[in-house]
């Protein structure tokens, strides 16, 4: 069984407008979205700015009110804020912020945000508690002396660390990891990445880890689902995200990725421009008349697209052929 | 699990004192330490809180040595004494009685229900302001309706009536009645500033660390606007004086018998007084005009004090 198994998860944010300010219309942010996350793994949601991810991170962790769909976590929906207490569901789940400024309370001392978690699920002693908040700063890598100062006296890099031992200190088997890093230098992306990779392999974390940049993702994940529009166009293992990718949108995102090789840069460029002169042609094949993305249909066990069945397994041979 | 925290951290219980000893010495100063330490750079400003705080305690403390009913009692052989004698420091009025005396009792009632209506008034305002700006939804809705309504109503025709109507009060009833009306400014100024507060990611990240609504109402942002509201109630406190004085100043606020500011400028009202009399009212303006300019002050440093720890928020 899977650690948590969201399915067909619905997010609709209302407008309202007109006099009587009724609803008239509604955002659809996500719109049915179903994947599992299993124990240990790091499962990766990719896609542009606005595509809905962060909004599934939430609805996961419980901040967000869901329109329809289940989370399902230990037999039980999480989606009602019942269970989650019956639970003590954020004991499990917790999550790490993309703006680090912001998601730590600036008029608190470090102590007490790291805290903060530990105080409500866990109950320990003074000595214990603060004990207990040294070694998460240790673990990810700061001193002591940071204990009683404020969140703005530290760089960037620091402060996701903050975040990273705030969402820790409860010892969780999941953690939704919203951009963690795309706020950061890239010297810094990489350190914040490491010691979140070292943390995993010491306290068996699962990761559900959201991020607009495949480069980033394809360090950290076994497992990789790609979102656009509210839905998901591509799930798969990152070899057949990387090595064989179906969907128009995935190939864009590819090609969208930084090269950093200095001499095949004129190459790249070309080759993206040729994918996006794809994208812009065929659109019409791979979304429905109403511009969304059709349903996911089994490629390979471990591989699905949203294509038309047909369409679909016509890909997968070309691609075969090509691998042949 | 603490075993697990053990085990790949260096630290163990055996440094906790060291280690909280070093952070100590590194720790930050607290926002009180900071505003006071602005205190003390701003000459004028320590000068304006020393006025205040102590003229509230020599009035406070003085009345309590005065008999008011028998200082109210018409006295005949005082009628419009002159000023710095020594039975009347500051002359009598009409009746005889003695400014200085009616002004320290006056001072403490229009003081103090200047004090009382602040302290009710934005305790509610705040809260109101608060809890409908972080529920927002339905909450906010029908206390945002209730807003409007107590909005609508034209305040001081209400206290009038009220006062009016309501056979006998003093200065407690007529603070809770000046409280029904006071705390919509702030709960609006409140609430929209909560409303942006709530959308920050801390508050998010407090509901996932399973922290209880109203302890982040209340824990988490009240802390993050407390430079608004300490702002706001000094500068609530200084109009607060005169709202009372206003009215007590028409005729429709204290009774006559109970001495304030506002019936000791109304002595102004006789052209008499204006200019040969001017002792019966002079020094009660005076007064307001001092204590007003020195909480205005006040609260510019506080305001100051509160832009520079946000500008500190915004160095790393
Ligand atoms: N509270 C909200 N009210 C209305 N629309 C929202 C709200 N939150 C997010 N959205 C919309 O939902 C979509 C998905 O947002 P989000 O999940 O933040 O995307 P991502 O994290 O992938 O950039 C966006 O179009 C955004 O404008
Ligand atoms: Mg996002």
């Amino acid at each position: 069984m899977s650690l948590i198994e969201i399915k067909d998860l619905k997010v609709h944010y209302p407008i309202r407008s007109g006099f009587w300010n009724r609803i008239t219309d509604s955002v659809r942010a996500v719109d049915g979205v179903s994947f599992n996350i299993e124990a240990g793994e790091t499962y990766g949601l990719v896609g542009e700015s606005g595509s809905g991810k962060s909004t599934t991170g939430k609805s996961v962790v419980g901040l967000e009110k869901v329109t329809s769909g289940s989370i399902m976590y230990k037999g039980l929906d999480i989606t009602q804020a019942e269970n989650r207490r019956k639970l003590d569901y954020n004991h499990d789940v917790q999550m790490i912020f993309q703006d680090s400024l912001s998601s730590l309370n600036p008029r608190k001392r470090i102590e007490d945000i790291i805290a903060e978690p530990l105080r409500n699920f866990e109950h320990l002693s003074k000595d214990d508690e603060k004990l207990r908040v040294l070694q998460l700063l240790n673990i990810v890598g700061l001193d002591a002396d940071a204990l009683y100062k404020y969140p703005h006296q530290f760089s960037g890099g620091q402060r996701q660390r903050i975040g990273v031992a705030r969402a820790v200190a409860t010892n969780p088997k999941l953690i939704i990891a919203d951009e963690p890093v795309s706020a950061l230098d890239l010297s810094v992306q990489a350190q914040v990445l490491n010691f979140m990779k070292k943390i995993q392999r010491e306290f068996g974390i699962s990761y559900l880890f959201i991020s607009h940049d495949l480069g980033v993702v394809r360090h950290m994940c076994n497992n990789i689902a790609i979102m656009n529009r509210g839905r998901l166009v591509e799930i798969g293992t990152r070899d057949d995200i990387y090595n064989h990718p179906l969907h128009i949108y995935t190939k864009r995102l590819l090609a969208a990725i930084p090269e950093t090789d200095v001499n095949s840069r004129e190459a790249h460029r070309a080759s993206r421009l040729a994918v996006e002169q794809v994208y812009q042609d065929q659109q019409g094949k791979y979304y429905d008349e109403n511009g969304a993305a059709y349903p996911l249909v089994q490629v390979t066990p471990t591989h699905a697209v949203a294509l038309p069945q047909t369409i679909a397994q016509q890909l997968a041979s070309q691609e075969g052929e090509v691998q042949a | 699990m603490a075993e697990n925290f053990e085990q790949h951290s260096d630290i163990s219980a055996a440094d906790l004192a060291r280690l909280t000893q070093e952070a100590q010495a590194e720790a930050t100063p607290s926002t009180a330490k900071i505003i006071w330490s602005e205190f003390k750079a701003d000459k004028p400003a320590m000068a304006a809180l020393i006025i205040i705080v102590g003229f509230i305690l020599f009035v406070m403390i003085g009345a309590l040595f005065i008999n008011t009913p028998k200082m109210m009692e018409t006295n005949i052989m005082g009628y419009f004494n002159q000023p710095f004698t020594a039975d009347f420091w500051l002359g009598a009025d009409s009746a005889g009685r003695s400014v200085a005396k009616q002004l320290i009792v006056g001072s403490r009632n229009s003081i103090g229900i200047a004090i009382g209506l602040t302290v009710i008034s934005s305790t509610f305002g705040i809260c109101w302001g608060l809890i409908s700006g972080y529920f927002n939804g339905y909450i906010d809705w029908g206390m945002q309706r209730i807003y409007d309504f107590m909005m609508m109503l034209p305040m001081t025709m209400m206290i009038i009536v009220l006062v009016t109507i309501i056979p006998h009060y003093n200065s407690v009833t007529l603070t809770f009645i000046f409280s029904i009306f006071y705390w919509e400014g702030t709960s609006r100024l409140i609430r929209s500033r909560t409303l942006a507060e709530s959308e920050k990611d801390y508050v998010a990240a407090s509901k996932a660390s399973g922290t209880s609504h109203w302890k982040i109402i209340f824990r988490e942002i009240m802390p993050n606007i407390s430079s608004l509201i300490i702002v706001d109630c000094t500068l609530s406190f200084a109009e607060n004086i005169g709202v009372e004085t206003g009215l007590s100043y028409l005729g429709f606020g204290l009774p006559s018998q109970t001495p304030s500011l506002g019936t000791m400028i109304a002595n102004a009202n006789d052209p008499n007084n204006i200019t040969q009399y001017w002792w019966t009212w002079l020094p009660a303006a005076l007064e307001i005009i001092i204590l007003c300019l020195s909480i205005s002050y006040v609260g510019q440093v506080l305001r100051r004090a509160a832009d520079s720890s946000q500008r500190q928020g915004s160095v790393n």
